[in-house]
């Protein structure tokens, strides 16, 4: 079983709730009708309840497999800014709040942060500029973490790591240069992500072109540094560095290098780019010369499951991420 | 609300956000040499704007202010 395959079937165990905020677009339609009619999440729609009943007719589909939530609905919205408004952990007050939900994508939010949804999928129509601003927006960043970032999940022929053919690499995506406490929120959240997602035990590397200070150097110190504050916040989790790819991932290279007890080196399922320029760089190797699959970019640092697709996304991608995102949110509520 | 106003409430939002002591912050403080902050920051100066004064400055907008007194006028501008 591939390990869509096996995220497919998690997903059908707990159904999670997923908003769609940009249901007009036909794509995006499409991948949440399909979804929900194979039973791997329940789509609601949320936007002009009339609009988006007339498309969804005319586009052939069965309108009992969506929920629809109308932003014009003055008593739902009420309902939603009071429950919102009443938690701690929120930036915004009724009226700036009520100003924002006329926005399909802060409505999903909104209805998010106060359990009515579990994840909002979104970025076929907003850029990701946007949706990673109201994520942060309205629904914050887990306590600790300094920034959003992205972490993927490489596939790769004839690879046998510590999860078979499996590896999770970040951020390659969102992050461009983290300084030392982006580091260690990009290190922290890559483990809940693989947690939440496929259920792995992280073991998670800070690569560098230094093993155990066999170099030296400003790059070299502000991977030190993340990491130091990563297993200060975190001690909980096994993160590990600064190493060369090799030593995290191969035993023996670990044996002969890092001379001190690691659960993390020769045996690293997560791999923590130093900055963008590495972790960029790095997907096209592992795509171009190890034939790899990649799956992502996943977003993570958020307080709920947020997810941004690509605008050019077809549909078999957008359900692939859709079902990924639901699962992530089921793995975070255990 | 006249400029002078506007100012202090401006740089009472920013101490707010930053975790600033009052009077640390004047309209010259520069977000980017004195403040040092992460764009969740930001975000979090750009939510208590709108919840306080009403006005929507853009994330881009706010992120591009050099010092407080340019986010003064970028915000005087939504007003």
């Amino acid at each position: 079983m591939s390990v869509l395959d096996s995220i497919y079937a998690k997903a059908k165990e707990n159904l999670q709730k997923v908003a769609f905020p940009e249901a007009t677009n036909e794509k995006m339609m499409q991948a949440a009708y399909e979804t929900g009619k194979d039973g791997y999440i329940i789509p609601v729609l949320v936007g002009d309840a009339a609009e988006l009943k007339k498309l969804a007719e005319e586009r052939g589909y069965d309108p009992s497999v969506f929920t629809f939530v109308d932003i014009n609905d003055e008593e739902y919205k009420n309902k939603v800014i009071e429950a919102y408004v009443a938690r701690e952990d929120t930036m915004l007050k009724a009226k700036a709040l009520g100003r924002r939900m006329q926005d399909p994508l802060y409505f999903a939010m909104a209805m998010q942060k106060v359990g009515e949804a579990d994840v909002t999928f979104a970025g076929i129509d907003n850029t990701t500029g946007d949706v990673l601003l109201a994520g942060q927006m309205m629904i914050g960043l887990k306590p600790g973490i300094s920034t959003v970032s992205s972490i993927g999940l490489a596939d790769i022929p004839g690879y046998q790591g510590s999860e078979g053919s499996l590896l999770a690499i970040g951020d390659s995506a969102v992050c461009t240069n983290p300084n030392p406490e982006q580091l260690a929120s990009i290190a922290i959240s890559a483990c809940d992500t693989v947690k939440e997602l496929l259920g792995w035990e992280p073991r998670c590397a800070m690569v560098s072109y230094s093993t155990l200070g066999s170099g030296s150097g400003e790059l070299i110190d502000k991977v030190k540094e993340g990491l130091r504050i990563a297993n200060e916040l975190r001690p909980d989790l096994a993160i590990d560095g600064e190493f060369q790819l090799d030593a995290a991932i191969v035993p023996a290279v670990a044996a002969k290098k890092v001379n001190r007890e690691s659960k993390v080196a020769g045996k690293a399922n997560v791999l923590i780019w130093p900055d963008l320029n590495v972790g960029n760089t790095a997907v096209k190797l592992i795509q171009q010369f190890g034939h790899a699959d990649a799956y992502g970019p996943m977003l993570q640092g958020f307080n709920s499951i947020v997810c941004d697709c690509s605008r050019g996304a077809p549909v078999s991608e957008i359900k692939g991420n859709v079902v990924i995102s639901a699962v992530r949110a089921a793995g975070s509520k255990k | 609300m006249d400029r002078k106003e506007l100012e202090a409430k401006v740089i009472e939002l920013v101490e707010i956000s930053y975790g600033k002591n009052k009077g640390e912050v004047t309209l010259e403080t520069s977000f980017k040499d004195d403040l040092k902050g992460a764009s969740v920051q930001m975000v979090a100066l750009v939510s208590e704007i709108e919840n306080e004064l009403d006005a929507m400055v853009a994330l881009q907008d706010a992120a591009a202010c050099n010092t407080v007194a340019e986010l003064v006028d970028a915000v005087e501008a939504e007003m």
